[in-house]
């Protein structure tokens, strides 16, 4: 991971001191050993700050949200998933791919912060795995779409466990279903930390933050809640690409992706087969962002 | 999708309908609307994602 670092400075000083881009987006270290957070560098003097460790779990595509006026280059570090992420972005035109230098890491997996942040605090155990859950199941740890690359390719472990989670919750009765879903969401503070994480939830103005009209209720009831889960996924469906962020930076521990992954199943079974942020041709385009006289009527 | 998404959250289905009616369809409108009210009863009043009022 050293090995990383020291060629992400290299790389990021090369683009700031020949002035190729303007700012470059990457990882810093916190003020715990699992605390590496996202960081926008914009001097040459500050290049020092970067890092890429092991704690680099952050979906850093996000951030592009920042940069969507302007016509500045950015440099992005990006794994895997970050690129799926950084399509989204393309695709839904927050920032075209011309004014993006995007540095490829070739990923190992990363550890999950929350679980060793858990575990240093002495109040919970110690993390079951060495890297993330959402790591040790990736199917796309290799950047795809890249100017320069840094790390070894990794081998991918096929895995077919995508909709287990759905698919256990499709088992229960509607009654325990929405019990189940009732009880996770009442748990919802409404920090909004999970719109804010999300690529797909790109919007310069979101529906939530609208008063008038006003289309949530704000109050923290179930109801409320609920409703402005329901809403977020489906404004997401399709879209998704499936980095988990949404779960990763939950406060409360709401298990969204339950939320998310079902509608990407539908979509895949729908219009599929299809994922999302994995290809920038025209045909990848997200099914419900376009049109074709043969969409299937269920659509709604 | 939608039908299916509140299902899975173990809402009716039944409860949520989506027609595509032309201004000048007013027949179809009445029936749709017919329709909705009675597969509406046949599955009672809904208790989910409502406020619990005493």
């Amino acid at each position: 991971m050293n090995d990383f670092t020291n060629k992400a400075r290299e790389i990021a000083k090369r683009l700031l001191a020949d002035g190729t881009v303007s700012v470059v987006l990457g990882w810093e270290k916190g003020d715990e050993p699992y605390a590496s957070a996202p960081t926008a560098i914009t001097e040459l003097a500050e290049v020092d700050r970067l890092i890429i460790d092991e704690y680099c779990i952050h979906e850093i595509a996000a951030l592009l949200t920042d940069y969507r006026d302007g016509t500045d280059k950015v440099a992005i570090f990006a794994k895997g998933c970050d690129v799926r992420g950084i399509i989204r972005m393309i695709q839904d035109r927050v920032i075209p791919r011309e004014r993006l230098h995007i540095i490829g890491i070739n990923c190992p997996g990363m550890k999950d912060p929350n679980e060793y942040a858990r575990a240093a605090s002495g109040f919970g155990k110690a993390p079951a795995a060495e890297i993330a859950a959402k790591c040790q199941v990736c199917q796309n740890p290799n950047p795809f779409i890249y100017d320069e690359i840094i790390g070894d390719l990794q081998k991918v472990e096929p895995s077919n466990e995508r909709f287990a989670s759905v698919e256990e919750i499709e088992k229960m009765t509607p009654d325990e279903r929405y019990n189940f879903f009732a009880q996770e969401l009442s748990k919802c503070i409404r920090c909004y930390a999970c719109r804010n994480a999300c690529v797909a939830c790109n919007c310069r103005t979101c529906i939530f933050d609208e008063s008038k009209p006003q289309w949530v209720g704000r109050s923290t009831d179930t109801v409320n809640n609920m409703l402005y889960h329901i809403i977020r996924a489906t404004h997401v469906a399709g879209r998704c690409v499936e980095c988990g962020e949404c779960e990763r930076v939950c406060p409360v521990g709401i298990p969204l992706m339950l939320l998310n992954r079902k509608l990407v199943k539908d979509v895949d079974e729908l219009f599929g087969p299809y994922q999302a942020g994995l290809s920038l041709e025209d045909d990848a385009i997200p099914p419900l962002s376009r049109y074709r006289v043969d969409d299937p009527d269920e659509f709604m | 999708m939608m039908k299916s998404f509140l299902q899975y959250l173990g809402i009716e289905p039944e409860r949520y309908q989506m027609a595509w009616i032309s201004g000048s369809e007013g027949q179809k409108f009445a029936d749709v609307m017919t329709h909705v009210v009675d597969e509406v009863k046949k599955v009672g009043p809904n208790r989910k994602l409502r406020e619990e009022h005493e």
